[in-house]
């Protein structure tokens, strides 16, 4: 049951041919395949940590830039309402100094028409007056006491009558 | 086997040889080949069916050489992967019937025990030189000759457990099967824990062959 024969060295040979035909047809291509998978898995680990990295960084940036925007769109807010306020100002001044020179220039013409029916009052009254008196007092006196008197009355007329209208 | 431990012999150039232990070892041969090649037909980086089966057994053994053996040990990765599917295979084809393993002949596990052993003086002298051989005089001189039984023990241990618990499975079948025909539940339990022994034992072989081999390979100051 136990004897000892060459099959012990056949045995040997069989083991070490089995072993050089494995290590070539097998063993190498499997470990091969292997190490590239694990490469790739670091691979993979390592682009991803570089993707994420990058990531956060894109993310940081866009958070700044949106704050600049964000406090360049107040800025730009804050001057244009600076600027509105000053128009309006402005606006308003003109329209105040506008007014002013239209109340002038009404005043300027109530005065004119003023002056103008002055004017014409006065003439009216003195062809009325020369028409009273001249009826009145047409025999009695001459041509040159009629206009003195006139004339104080029209005088008269003008520092007590004139005055209300 | 027709009459258990006559064995058929053939004689070939002067020399004798077991034709039934041949004929099994080349069929396990063949039969691991296959599963290689089946495993590396269609080689991908995202390994399927035999190819992730081939690969965990290496993965396994690789974990196991860097333990035991060392950066150095990787280059004897194949010797070892190769140990251990070829075992592997030779004791459970021993359990379909009409088939033998080659494990239950003593010549094939003391040619690998053989073989371990040798490689092991073999790369301790080479790696470690003087060295290697002082270790057989530690602590003291008078311990080299319990170091030399222990080496010497190292083969016969190594062979005679795989061959004895192949061997004395494949017997237990066929006298389980002659005891009571009638009633087959002990036969198939046998059956079911000789393919646990035949892993177990091929596992065995090839731990202790990497301890044996780590001993002279792995480097001191790893």
């Amino acid at each position: 049951m136990i004897d000892i024969n060459s099959t012990l060295i056949a045995q040997i040979l069989n083991f070490l041919i089995l072993v050089a035909i494995l290590r070539a047809v097998a063993y190498k291509p499997i470990v091969k395949v292997m190490q590239a998978r694990s490469k790739k898995i670091q691979e993979s680990i390592d682009q991803a940590d570089m993707d994420r990295r990058s990531a956060e960084n894109l993310l940081a940036e866009n958070k700044a830039k949106l704050a600049a925007a964000g406090k360049k769109a107040d800025e730009i807010i804050e001057k244009a309402e600076k600027e509105a306020s000053v128009l309006r100002e402005e606006r308003i001044e003109a329209t105040k100094r506008e007014i002013e020179q239209m109340k002038k220039a009404a005043a300027e013409e109530i005065e004119r028409d003023r002056l103008k029916m002055q004017e014409n009052l006065k003439s009216e009254v003195v062809a009325l007056s020369m028409a009273a008196a001249g009826k009145i007092i047409e025999k009695n006196l001459s041509e040159k006491d009629n206009e003195g008197i006139i004339k104080s009355f029209i005088d008269k007329l003008d520092e007590k009558k004139l005055g209300d209208l | 086997m027709h009459e258990i431990g006559v064995r058929e012999v053939v004689q070939f150039l002067g020399f004798t040889f077991n034709w039934e232990t041949l004929k099994m070892t080349w069929l396990a041969m063949a039969i691991v080949i296959l599963i290689a090649y089946f495993a590396t037909r269609r080689l991908s980086l995202v390994p399927t069916g035999t190819q992730l089966f081939i690969e965990a057994i290496i993965e396994f053994l690789h974990e196991q050489i860097g333990n035991t053996m060392g950066k150095r040990g990787m280059f004897y990765a194949p010797l070892i992967v190769t140990l251990f599917l070829f075992i592997l295979v030779s004791n459970l084809i021993g359990l379909i019937p009409t088939l033998a393993s080659p494990t239950n002949d003593l010549n094939t596990t003391l040619g690998l025990a053989l073989m371990v052993v040798c490689l092991v003086h073999f790369l301790g002298l080479y790696y470690k030189g003087g060295h290697y051989i002082a270790h057989f005089f530690q602590p003291f001189k008078v311990f080299f000759f319990i170091n030399l039984v222990d080496e010497i023990a190292k083969p016969i241990t190594l062979s005679f457990r795989l061959f004895g618990n192949i061997l004395a499975g494949e017997i237990l079948i066929i006298i389980l099967l002659q005891l009571a025909q009638w009633w087959i539940i002990p036969s198939v339990a046998w059956l079911a824990f000789s393919i646990f022994v035949g892993v177990v034992q091929a596992l065995i072989f090839t731990m202790l062959t990497m301890a044996y081999l780590g001993s002279s390979v792995k480097d001191d100051h790893e």
